[in-house]
């Protein structure tokens, strides 16, 4: 393989990670529930500040970050039986009561911690082809995306979770008349979801600084994966990481991260004027 | 005169064949009947001629012009309206400004609140006319969407099963209301379950069976042919 | 004309409701008679902020649209306003500043409400988009520090900020202090009033409809995406007039005006008020701007946790909104007392129903 069409791959790579790691989470609880957490980024910020705290006491790094997705999908399971399982008939009101969660969280976080945390620094090792240097950890983040598509592939097609969970998202009533716990699903996938944001700051982490308000920096990504893709994770989300990857890659390169973001807000808003149903209407042809 | 015509129209929903080459004309000035057993696809013929659905295929003409491409509000702006099959009424409005909405376009100032209050008074509706539409009963529902539909004054009016929830009384007077207004000059294409009202309104009828046009031809000739008994007709006949 | 003051869209009705308008309205005219310069400024730095959340009310209470993006307007326009008034040069120029830059973010608003609407997108999707662009824009601000950013001889200078426009100027006169709050207590009355008139007009009627049912709207011959979009294109224009005045009033903006938490305060004061009025939300808003601005002086974090517990409390409690809620007992209270208990039963019922 030849140098620079590596270095492209490595660049895609790098942006379909972030895309993929910051939406996940957010894409599973609105595929599930038709909720979009608004406090995602403060799940994905607790993620963040967990790792390094973790390994600011001596744990190695890695396990900081598993405990650290864990301790976010705990925190989501008691938001969603605190406050979102109210709102499953009122999808506005959940916004907005997440959305007054993550002011909450992120405006105490500042009064407490205060705006500056020490960084734990990228994990040291690069690797050189044909005279560019790359990051060892930027491929581990992609491995990473690819090993959380997998896991919810294997989550939601193989397990008996899986088939029941897809069966509430298709139609809850129905499912809740043939025995399924309905509550406990919501719970359980409210959970996943703010666990895998959880993951994305922990995977994070050490590649930025740490303040209360570092959600923000996700969120827009996060969000207009989720309007391209729509309900699917799978069919929607993954698809749509790749086009919305190809197009910022492409400006990335050649006009900067701000041109990169603006271009790629400007292609969803075209999109959703050709493709209202967003691309997975496309990929899956629903009888409908 | 054929005010609507529909040529050739079919329209799938994935696999699903819903209507599949239909054709149909309704005369202007007649007072027409769709008829057929539950899934024939005559709620969905009416979303395709009001444009809620566009065709897999064929065109829909009104008044001579092709509206196969038109969206359904330059359609009303035609001169059709429809009252659908479930009630779509504005629930969180007062009923007397659900009508307002209905004909703030047509009329203006003194002519209106009289227009707004003949037609609350024909429909049994004047003395819930400040409730929220939400807070009727199914039936007056049924009556307000009714009677939106005609304040637009449509020179045709599409009805998907207008009696649905009201009393053998309350379906009478329906049928009686529609025939006054087709003898103004309306024309009317409803679709309908309750025998009794077909007769009591129909001067043509189309049966729909499977998608497709099944038989069609004046009341009591449809009302005779066997095959028609067969289909649909054979457990309604007895009551 | 007038009559369309009062309708089916407004609570507030009756020579009650307007006595009361009346007196706060000579309240608000002789304020500046007792007060010291320094409150007054302060006090129309309240005011700068109602006529965004009267846009958001207009679009989320009447038309069904929750919009995010209040911030993003607030920006262009409060952005436009210094880069037009230190390109043409102060003076009276400011005024025409200030009407340019309102309509640079309603044309915004009209090409961006253009593809959201054609496209379909409502409910949710609608408010993250609109944060989307929101956040997006005051990212891009919030990159511009470097000395190559600058539109004429006005510098963007990055999170520092745009400085050195004139404020409002007519001849040699600066519009600030009583002035100003004279000039927003004036332009708070007529879009006050104006507002009233649109929802209980024709366009009104549509514009309400639509929320509820927009495929029945469309039914009664209405092209809904055209009224979606003007409702989107004013209540957006008014968070624009909000940012240009912002601007004006401090001769100062920061990209930490458009991005989180900004965006999300327009919410709270609408969300809290009540969304469904256009009373409520004045009332609501300038109560909660108010306390805001008191506990602020002492930490900004604190009343920002503050705003947050609100919106959830808010959702959770009173999803209509709690001075909506208020303004409705007392004038359930009122009217209770002269026609019997059969109507409080009526409008509690009226109420529950709204809630669903």
């Amino acid at each position: 393989m030849s140098a620079e069409v590596f270095s492209v791959f490595y660049q895609f790579a790098d942006v379909f990670a972030f895309l993929i790691l910051s939406a996940a989470g957010l894409a599973i609880v609105f595929g599930m529930m038709g909720v979009i957490n608004m406090a995602h980024g403060e799940f994905i910020m607790c993620g963040a500040y967990v790792t390094v705290g973790l390994v600011n006491l001596g744990v190695p790094l890695a396990i900081a970050q598993i405990l650290a997705a864990v301790t976010a999908g705990l925190i989501g399971v008691l938001v969603e039986f605190l406050v979102v399982r109210r709102f499953y008939k009122r999808p506005l009101d959940s916004l907005l009561a997440t959305w007054g969660l993550s002011l909450i969280v992120t405006q105490s976080m500042l009064l407490i911690v205060g705006s500056a945390v020490r960084g734990i620094g990228t994990p040291e090792g690069s690797f050189a082809i044909g005279g560019y240097t790359f990051s060892t950890y930027r491929l581990v983040l992609f491995g990473c995306a690819v090993a959380v598509l997998a896991g919810l592939y294997i989550i939601f097609m193989k397990t008996r979770f899986g088939v029941i969970a897809r069966a509430t998202m298709q139609n809850a009533a129905m499912a809740k008349a043939l025995g399924a716990r309905t509550g406990r699903i919501y719970a359980i996938s409210f959970g996943i979801g703010t666990g895998l944001a959880g993951l994305c700051g922990a995977l994070y982490a050490p590649t930025m600084t740490l303040i209360p308000t570092m959600g923000a920096t996700f969120v827009v990504e996060s969000f207009v994966t989720v309007v391209i893709g729509g309900a699917n994770v799978l069919l929607g989300t993954a698809p749509a990481a790749v086009f919305l990857a190809m197009i910022r890659m492409a400006l990335n390169a050649s006009y900067g991260q701000i041109i990169g973001q603006i271009g790629m807000l400007v292609a969803v808003i075209l999109i959703i004027r050709v493709l209202p149903e967003g691309l997975s209407s496309v990929l899956v042809r629903r009888g409908r | 005169m054929a005010l609507v015509e529909v040529k050739g129209v079919s329209k799938r929903f994935g696999g699903l064949t819903a209507v599949s080459g239909v054709d149909l004309t309704v005369n202007a000035g007649e007072v027409h009947c769709l008829i057929g057993p539950n899934g024939a696809g005559k709620s969905t013929l009416f979303k395709l001629i009001v444009g809620l659905y566009p065709p897999t295929e064929g065109s829909i003409l009104f008044d001579s012009v092709d509206i196969t491409k038109e969206r359904p509000y330059a359609r009303v702006q035609r001169g059709m309206s429809i009252k659908m099959q479930a009630p779509s009424v504005f629930k969180e409005l007062p009923v007397r400004q659900n009508i307002q909405t209905a004909l703030q376009e047509r009329l203006s100032g003194a002519e209106r609140i009289a227009e707004e209050n003949r037609l609350l008074t024909l429909l049994n509706l004047a003395p819930d006319s400040d409730k929220l539409a939400g807070a009727l009963s199914h039936g007056q529902q049924q009556w307000l969407e009714i009677g939106m539909a005609l304040a637009l004054k449509p020179h045709l009016l599409l009805l998907d099963e207008p009696t649905a929830g009201m009393s053998p009384e309350e379906t009478y007077k329906t049928g009686e209301l529609i025939k006054s207004f087709n003898a103004e000059g309306m024309t009317v294409l409803v679709v309908e379950h309750d025998m009794a009202f077909v007769r009591q309104v129909a001067q043509r009828v189309t049966v729909l069976h499977l998608g497709k046009i099944f038989a069609r031809g004046d009341l009591e000739s449809i009302l005779q042919d066997e095959k028609v008994a067969e289909i649909y007709l054979g457990k309604t006949h007895a009551h | 004309m007038f009559k369309l003051l009062e309708g089916p869209q407004t609570l507030g009705r009756g020579r009650m409701f307007w006595s009361c308008f009346l007196v706060g309205l000579g309240a608000a005219l002789t304020y500046p008679l007792f007060a010291d310069s320094y409150d007054v400024g302060n006090f129309a730095y309240f005011l700068i902020w109602i006529f965004m959340a009267l846009g958001l009310c207009l679009m989320w209470g009447y038309g069904g649209m929750l919009s995010f993006g209040q911030t993003l307007f607030f920006g262009i326009a409060g952005y436009g306003y210094g880069v037009l008034a230190i390109n043409m040069g102060g003076g009276s120029a400011t005024i025409a500043a200030l009407v340019l830059s309102v309509v640079l973010a309603m044309i915004a608003a009209g090409i961006l409400g253009y593809f959201m609407i054609w496209g379909g997108i409502n409910g949710i999707f609608f408010g993250i988009v609109t944060l989307s662009a929101t956040l997006v824009l005051a990212f891009f601000l919030g990159q511009t520090a470097g000395p190559e950013w600058h539109i004429g001889p006005a510098r963007l200078n990055g999170f520092n900020g745009m400085k050195g426009m004139d404020p409002l100027t007519v001849g040699d006169f600066y519009i600030e202090g009583s002035a100003l709050y004279y000039v927003m207590v004036a332009l708070i009355v007529i879009v006050y009033l104006a507002l009233r008139m649109l929802v209980n007009s024709g366009i009104g009627n549509v514009i309400v409809a639509t929320r509820e049912n927009p495929q029945r709207a469309e039914m009664l011959g209405y092209d809904v995406r055209k009224y979606q979009l003007l409702t989107f294109v004013i209540g957006s224009g008014l968070a624009g007039l909000s940012g240009a005045l912002y601007t004006s009033w401090g001769q100062f903006i920061t990209p930490s005006s458009i991005g989180l938490p900004a965006a999300a305060m327009p919410i709270v004061w609408v969300a809290f008020s009540g969304r469904s009025d256009l009373t409520a939300t004045l009332v609501g808003s300038f109560l909660l701007l108010f306390g805001f601005q008191t506990i602020t002086v002492y930490s900004q974090q604190a009343a920002l946790v503050l705003m947050g517990a609100l919106l959830l409390a808010t959702v959770m409690l009173a999803p209509q909104g709690f001075v909506l809620g208020i303004g409705k007992l007392v004038a359930d209270w009122s009217r209770g007392r002269r026609r019997g208990d059969g109507d409080v039963i009526a409008e509690a019922g009226r109420l529950q129903s709204e809630e669903s």
